[in-house]
């Protein structure tokens, strides 16, 4: 009997476990299928967008993306490293939104100077958020002189969509965009203590993106690059 | 005896969590800000910041007071120098000594502030407005330029409300560098006046 119960419940929670994994599509759209040319000191950006009214990209996204990209040996500047160093150009009222504009801003000297020092290459915009939505159930807390204890259960569903934008700075042009979706429902049980189950959702985004966004690029030894120019 | 013991620490855990819900906030905006990347145009330029702007404190709502004084003389010295070849900055208009300035006089019109209780949203935000007085070196008045500037946290997510409320001062502030680089030859009365100096240096 006492053996049927821990089975049961062990069972239970397995169930409730396996439950708690997100579900993380990624769009990938390139105009070639070529690897992007890095050089081993040049080094990217990642940027997030926050010049939406109701969103803004969060830091700690763009630090994890940052973090996942920079295991392959690629040189990743710091956002806030970069936007200061050519403040205000960079700031969300006045960061390009579009090729055109970040040519002609690229057209002014003292922008350009500091690009050049900083060896970057490419640029990676991110925009997106990750939003909590389909609440359900409901969960009780209660605490007295005698003690205390949760009851009840709780779940919700969290969607993290973000979009990244690579921009070559050395011919000012788009290499590529990728989309991740994910998707996955959390939940919270009151058993005495609450239980939380929670799907790492944006987590799963992150690393999913930059994985992908690893693929993109292909690091370039010094010796390589200078023999292949020759070679040219 | 344990019982007793209990209840007193119960209320006292529930007093201090009360207390942390308070909702008054003393905000002082400490931050340094980047050197701007701008070429100066070769433009005299005379910057008064009074005393009262220099220690101005904002007080948005009866619970709420943001101590912006000296961060935003320091934006505004700095975002300022990337606007002029050469200035000078006083705190009143009559230490002027460049010929030819433009003189600058800039005050904060109104603080605004929002907060996750007042609109539901997980954002702390902060307006500023600020009006700037740009007058020719006789003391003709050529302009008052009105120059808000917006910030706000990206979310309110374990974020004490005096933290999140300066951390939306520091992006407002950043902002209102950001438009003023931006926008500033763009007034037409300023623009006019740059370009007729240009036509009388010519025909010197």
């Amino acid at each position: 009997m006492n053996y049927s119960a821990i089975l049961s419940g062990t069972l239970f929670i397995a169930l409730m476990l396996s439950g708690c994994g997100a579900t993380t599509t990624i769009d990938e759209y390139r105009p070639t299928t070529k690897a992007m040319q890095i050089n081993s000191e040049e080094s990217v950006v990642i940027l997030g967008r926050r010049d939406a009214g109701h969103y803004d990209t969060d830091r700690e996204f763009i630090d994890c993306v940052a973090k996942k990209m920079e295991g392959a040996d690629i040189q990743v500047l710091p956002e806030r490293q970069f936007i200061d160093s050519i403040y205000p150009w960079f700031e969300p009222r006045t960061a390009p939104k579009g090729l055109k504009r970040l040519t002609r801003l690229m057209k002014n000297p003292a922008i350009k100077k500091q690009v050049r020092n900083q060896k970057l290459r490419y640029l990676v915009w991110i925009d997106g958020s990750t939003n909590t939505h389909d609440r359900g159930g409901s969960i009780s807390c209660a605490i007295g002189p005698g003690g205390g204890g949760c009851f009840g259960f709780a779940q919700w569903e969290k969607s993290s969509i973000y979009e990244a934008i690579v921009w070559d700075l050395s011919d000012l042009t788009e290499k590529g965009r990728l989309r991740v979706d994910s998707t996955g429902t959390s939940y919270l049980l009151g058993v005495v203590a609450p239980i939380p189950l929670l799907t790492p959702v944006k987590n799963d985004a992150c690393t999913s993106l930059g994985k992908q966004l690893k693929q993109f690029f292909s690091v370039a030894t010094n010796s390589a690059q200078n023999n292949s120019d020759s070679s040219d | 005896m344990p019982t007793a013991k209990i209840t007193f620490f119960t209320a006292l855990l529930a007093l201090v969590l009360i207390s942390g819900c308070s909702s008054s906030a003393q905000v002082q905006v400490q931050s340094q800000f980047p050197k701007v990347i701008s070429q100066p145009k070769p433009i005299n330029g005379v910057i008064v910041f009074s005393e009262e702007f220099q220690n101005y404190i904002a007080t948005p709502s009866k619970n709420t007071t943001i101590d912006l004084g000296v961060a935003q003389t320091n934006l505004l010295r700095n975002a300022f120098s990337g606007l002029f070849a050469n200035i000078e900055f006083v705190s009143s208009s009559d230490q002027v000594s460049l010929e030819n300035a433009l003189i600058i006089t800039p005050s904060v019109t109104e603080v605004q502030i929002s907060t996750p209780s007042d609109t539901y949203l997980n954002v702390y935000e902060v307006w500023i407005k600020y009006s700037l007085d740009i007058a020719d070196a006789d003391g003709q008045q050529i302009d008052s330029w009105f120059m808000p500037a917006y910030g706000k946290t990206p979310n309110s997510f374990m974020l004490s409300k005096s933290n999140a409320i300066e951390e939306a001062a520091i992006i407002a502030l950043r902002d209102a560098g950001a438009k003023l680089l931006l926008d500033f030859y763009r007034i037409p009365s300023v623009y006019n006046w740059v370009i007729e100096k240009e036509k009388q240096e010519a025909q010197k």
